[in-house]
């Protein structure tokens, strides 16, 4: 806890030096927060709030939008780092490290005379450089399945137990390949739905192909499985509900209000009985069942009705599941019954229905050509399930990057060495007291590799050492291996980054640095806490 | 076919909260599970209305109120936020729980969520539970004698929250703290703006779904929002979202704090605007989007009303700041008027409820409360209405308007007068005989009349139910003054309660009414406008908001008010 003390001064107040040193204490605070979760050694963290409340994550934006940071420069780190989630999914542990170290570098200049300014020109050469690096070692890739599952593998390992990991990365793989489908456009991961059913025993995480939603037929007599099965999705009410406020009717006596009543309730029995005719049309003489998914209610009258023909029907469905059903099942999404055609109907091999406690799901599998699919996490209690989904997204956004940017970094550390040694040359070219930021930058960076090498149990020293001599000696990048601690290729073991997370970082992390250095005023200022 | 006609509860910020606790502790008191009370079934309360049946992964039944509830982080106290009943939280209030912070490290592990030995645990320190809380915990409550103190030591509404939630119910902004002395979700349009943000929206509105999914009927909504702040920005957005997706009746209650609040970069001057123009839009959107909305308060005037002059009731005595005793108020007041489309004999809509009160587009209502009703000991109601003043029989709740006692539309709900009570048979009946309410075979029949005579040129609709209004604890006993027995009526002459006694019920009446008069209040708020600036208050021109807008919502006020303007109409 003390670190987090640290983030926590009471100053109202604090100027140039003492400026400086609260951004860095601060960012050196929450770098030693995150330190321990870097890489697939890295910690997990267990949080348990005052309530009893359990979270269980690895995932750096998790921690840091849990932690309560009140520090505003901690926040400001803190929001980078979210930045950083938004637009790539990954590498938010990284930024706060790097942003630390840069400052913590930085710190060690600063204190001997060099003006901030000179710095923050440094680290932008820098990063220049560094960026112009990253460019050269991107290895481009092929999209296909052994790359993606490389990508999204380095990724999980980071989040989750390796078991899981492979597992995960299976499932998220082919997940982005299917609803892609070789087609050219961007890939909306919206159309990959995130099931979850909790399930004391039952505890692993498939791919359906198809859709899983959290809700089931209301009445008893609907059939709980069908084979072979035309899905009509529409967004209907079949409900009878004077609902209108304002549109009260007028009546004079209790029959002609009857009458209103019949009137306004027929209404809504010819809609259902649209329904039943179009599935009379298409199923009669055929195997084929009928099921109606709608985005509005379905009142227990009209459920009677569909009861009896056979059709199982599904009311208030989510909006998004609306444009997923098109898409898994074919047809369209009705906003009336006034047209209904046979081609306006989807398919699905299977439909059925899966009662867990107080819930309930319906499957629509084995559909024809699905272009949006469902991974379904089971897991005993509610954090187990929330980590998988996390480590689920963020692996689908690290195929999704790699999509589209049709290149990868070597992972393990290897751009960071690389970038090192072309800095500590690239420093020489540089005139003038600038050159010690390029030096810090380029030190900066080896934060990386060293957190690994700690978080994996083998000494930092030893390792920066054998990693930067071996890659000055190789053309290629040379990685750590977390397993032997020696350095080995990372294009030989599969372990990549994402290229725009990279370049994220170096861009945001620079920038954020600098803006720090160059505070040389903090104040805490608002009328009511001037006033006391 | 009949089926429940649900409700689906929704509660914005703190004090709706505190509000929503009452009511929902006042809802399972009320609970009967063998009818061995003097109460016939059929005049109890239908909680099906309200509650939903459920099953939690132990295989037992839970029966929870359809509700959901948003609030600042920290005002759960000790409540994990998937309520207690579901399990997925560690239950750190008994002794071994370190016990169970190692079973759930084991089962993580066990899932190959980390590697063994990579997990590693980082506990806030457990929250104190209150006294009543644990002693609720041990099934320990001693509600005849023992004094929690609640008034004093209750720092939030989940520390004397007897009902239990259904794990969708709760929902904490992340990121907002509750602090003790700025509001930090301060203005309409940071609501507004929460509530169109992703990480909010998405998983809120699912939880609407699913509780909608389940209603095989559902009627409409309740929505209690608190208006000073933020969160009316959050419960407009979310009314309007309600009737765009299910388009059913709401019944609106903005809440005002009992006490001025302060908010971030804002001295009171400014606070007071912040406050009014919160107001204000919340007013535009709920003429627009509610069926009916009634504000609440225990203060006389809102919106400058620097000595916070509290609304009195005879025989009741609360501390006007206390957020637990004044929202206890309310929540009496809520539970006593909801009756009105609770009640099982008599199956009325929410729809038709809000309507016909609200005639003309007169939307906005006003509250009326009597609690205790006032009534002695051994008096008939007949007796005690014909003693009473004309229209002194209510406390007004909603601030800074009277409706008066003349064209007034109105819907009373008379709880705790048992039908005994009503008038002697006639022969011990003697002067009785005379009146002509001595006619009225019920409760509700001799209020009607009542309101027949006293009103001029006024509609009433009355319903009654002799269940009277739970005051045991969690509810503040306290409040009631001595000349109050144990039963709620009130002790003849000059008598006292014993001193050891607490009032256990108590009889109530509830209004709600819509007169000319409640232009008004609508006035009052206008002419506050005059003094704001918008451009000076930088909580609302920092998130871009538009002047316009502002403008819009003030004349759309305008037009409002102008519904109030005859005052022969009803």
């Amino acid at each position: 806890m003390a670190s987090i003390s640290l983030l926590n001064p009471k100053a109202e107040f604090a100027r140039a030096a003492q400026a400086l040193a609260i951004n860095i204490s601060a960012a050196k605070g929450l770098q030693d927060v995150m330190r321990t979760n870097l890489g697939p050694k890295g910690t997990v963290k267990m949080l348990v709030s005052g309530a009893g409340d359990i979270k269980i994550t690895k995932d750096g934006n998790v921690l840091l939008h849990d932690m309560q940071i009140q520090h505003p420069t901690a926040s400001m780190i803190a929001r980078a780092s979210t930045a950083q989630d938004d637009s790539t999914g990954d590498g938010t542990t990284t930024t706060v490290m790097l942003i630390g170290e840069l400052l913590k570098q930085a710190d060690i200049y600063l204190s001997e005379g060099l003006h901030p300014r000179i710095m923050a020109e440094g680290f932008e050469k820098a990063r220049d450089k560094a960026l112009e690096v990253l460019d050269k070692v991107k290895v481009p890739v092929d999209i296909n399945k052994k790359n993606l599952m490389e990508i999204a593998n380095t990724s999980l390992k980071t989040k989750v137990h390796p078991q899981l990991a492979d597992l995960l990365t299976e499932v998220c793989v082919d997940a982005v390949l299917t609803i892609s489908n070789d087609k050219k456009q961007p890939i909306d991961l919206h159309m990959v739905e995130l099931m979850e059913m909790q399930h004391k025993t039952d505890t692993d995480t498939q791919l359906v192909r198809g859709l899983v939603m959290d809700h089931g037929a209301r009445h008893p007599d609907m059939p709980k499985r069908l084979e072979n099965a035309y899905i009509l999705t529409a967004n209907v009410s079949l409900e009878y509900e004077k609902a209108e406020v304002n549109s009260g009717f007028f009546y004079k006596t209790a029959t002609e209000r009857e009458a209103f009543v019949r009137a306004e309730r027929e209404f809504i029995d010819q809609r259902v009985k649209k329904v039943i005719e179009l599935k009379r049309a298409v199923c009669d003489g055929t195997d084929k069942t009928f099921v109606l998914i709608n985005q509005k209610g379905i009142d227990p009258i009209s459920l009677d009705a569909l009861a009896k023909e056979g059709i199982l029907a599904l009311r208030r469905a989510k909006r998004r599941n609306m444009e997923r059903l098109a898409l898994a099942c074919g047809g369209t999404a009705m906003n009336s019954f006034d047209d209904l055609q046979e081609e306006n109907l989807g398919y699905a091999g299977s439909v059925y229905e899966h009662v867990l406690g107080e819930n309930k799901y319906t499957f629509v599998e084995d559909c024809k050509n699905p272009l949006s699919v469902t991974i379904l996490i089971k897991g005993p209690n509610k954090h187990t399930i929330t980590q998988i989904k996390d480590a689920i997204r963020d692996g689908l956004r690290a195929i999704n990057n790699t999509i589209g940017d049709k290149a990868l970094v070597p992972g393990a550390g290897a751009f960071e060495v690389r970038a090192y040694n072309e800095l500590v040359q690239y420093k020489e070219t540089v005139k003038g007291k600038a050159r010690l930021a390029v030096q810090a930058f380029a030190d900066a960076l080896l934060v990386i590799p060293k957190t690994l090498a700690v978080n994996s149990g083998y000494d930092a020293q030893d390792t920066i050492v054998k990693l930067t001599v071996e890659d000055r000696l190789s053309p290629e990048l040379v990685g750590l291996d977390l397993s032997t601690g020696e350095p080995m290729k990372p294009t030989d073991l599969g372990v990549y980054d994402n290229y725009i997370v990279k370049k994220q970082i170096l861009n945001s992390c620079s920038i954020i640095a600098s803006n720090l250095l160059l505070v040389d005023e903090v104040m805490r200022a608002g009328m009511t806490s001037l006033k006391g | 076919m009949q089926h429940t006609r649900e409700i689906l509860t929704f509660q914005f910020g703190t004090y709706a909260n505190y509000v929503g606790a009452h009511f929902w502790n006042q809802q399972e008191a009320n609970f009967v599970y063998d009818n061995d009370s003097n109460v016939p079934e059929e005049q109890l309360p239908h909680n099906d209305v309200l509650y939903r049946e459920g099953l939690n992964d132990q295989k037992q039944t839970t029966y929870t109120p359809r509700l959901l509830s948003v609030d600042l982080l920290g005002t759960l106290r000790h409540l994990p936020i998937v309520g207690e009943l579901y399990g997925n939280f560690l239950q750190l209030a008994n002794e071994q729980n370190a016990d169970e912070v190692q079973k759930a490290k084991d089962s993580a592990e066990q899932n190959q969520l980390s590697t063994p030995g990579g997990l590693d645990v980082r506990m806030q320190p457990p929250v104190e539970l209150s006294e009543y809380q644990q002693d609720l915990l041990k099934g320990a409550v001693n509600i005849e004698s023992k004094d929690y103190n609640l008034a004093q030591n209750c720092s939030s509404w989940a520390d004397y929250l007897y009902a239990r939630y259904h794990p969708r119910t709760l929902n904490v902004l992340q990121g907002m703290q509750r602090q003790t002395d700025v509001q930090v979700l301060g203005t309409q349009v940071a609501g507004v703006e929460l509530w169109q943000s992703s990480s909010f929206n998405e998983d809120f509105c699912d939880r609407i779904r699913l509780y909608a999914e389940e209603c095989d009927g559902l009627q409409g909504f309740q929505l209690l929002f608190d208006i000073d702040d933020g969160f009316s920005g959050l419960a407009t957005k979310c009314l309007e979202h309600l009737n765009d997706e299910y388009s059913r009746a709401s019944y609106v209650l903005p809440l005002h704090y009992p006490r001025n609040i302060s908010y971030a970069q804002a001295d009171p001057r400014t606070a007071h605007s912040i406050r009014v123009v919160n107001s204000v839009l919340s007013y535009y959107h709920l003429t627009e989007q509610a069926t009916m909305f009634t504000p609440l308060s225990t203060l006389e005037t809102i919106w400058r009303n620097t000595t916070l002059q509290s609304r009195r009731m005879t025989g009741l005595h609360w501390q006007p700041d206390n957020l637990y005793q004044s929202s206890a108020v309310l929540a009496a007041y809520l539970d006593t008027v909801t009756l009105g489309y609770r009640l099982r004999q008599t199956p009325e809509t929410l729809l038709r409820f809000c309507e016909r009160v609200s005639p003309a587009g007169r939307k906005m209502t006003a509250a009326g409360l009597s609690l205790p009703l006032g009534m002695e000991q051994e008096q008939d109601l007949i007796d005690f209405l014909d003693g009473a003043d004309n229209g002194s029989l209510l406390s007004q709740l909603t601030p800074g308007c009277e409706p008066g006692n003349s064209h007034v539309v109105q819907s009373v709900v008379a709880r705790g007068i048992p039908y005994s009570r009503l008038k002697r048979p006639v022969d011990q009946a003697g002067p009785q005989l005379r009146m002509s309410a001595y006619k009225c075979e019920s409760v509700s029949q001799m209020l009607q009349l009542y309101y027949q005579c006293a009103y001029h040129g006024s509609v009433t609709h009355a319903a009654s139910t002799p269940l009277p209004l739970n005051t045991k604890l969690p509810f503040p006993y306290e409040l009631f003054d001595t000349r109050i027995a144990a039963d709620g009526f009130k002790l003849q002459s000059e008598a006292e309660r014993e001193q050891d006694k607490r009032v256990g019920c108590a009889p109530a009446l509830a209004a709600v009414q819509n007169s000319s008069k409640l232009g008004t209040h609508l006035d009052t708020l206008h002419g506050q406008t005059h003094r704001v600036q918008l451009a000076k208050l930088q909580s609302y021109t920092q998130s871009g908001f538009e002047q316009d807008e502002y403008d819009t919502a003030l004349d759309k006020l305008l037009e409002f008010r102008d519904n109030y303007e005859d005052s022969q109409y009803l």
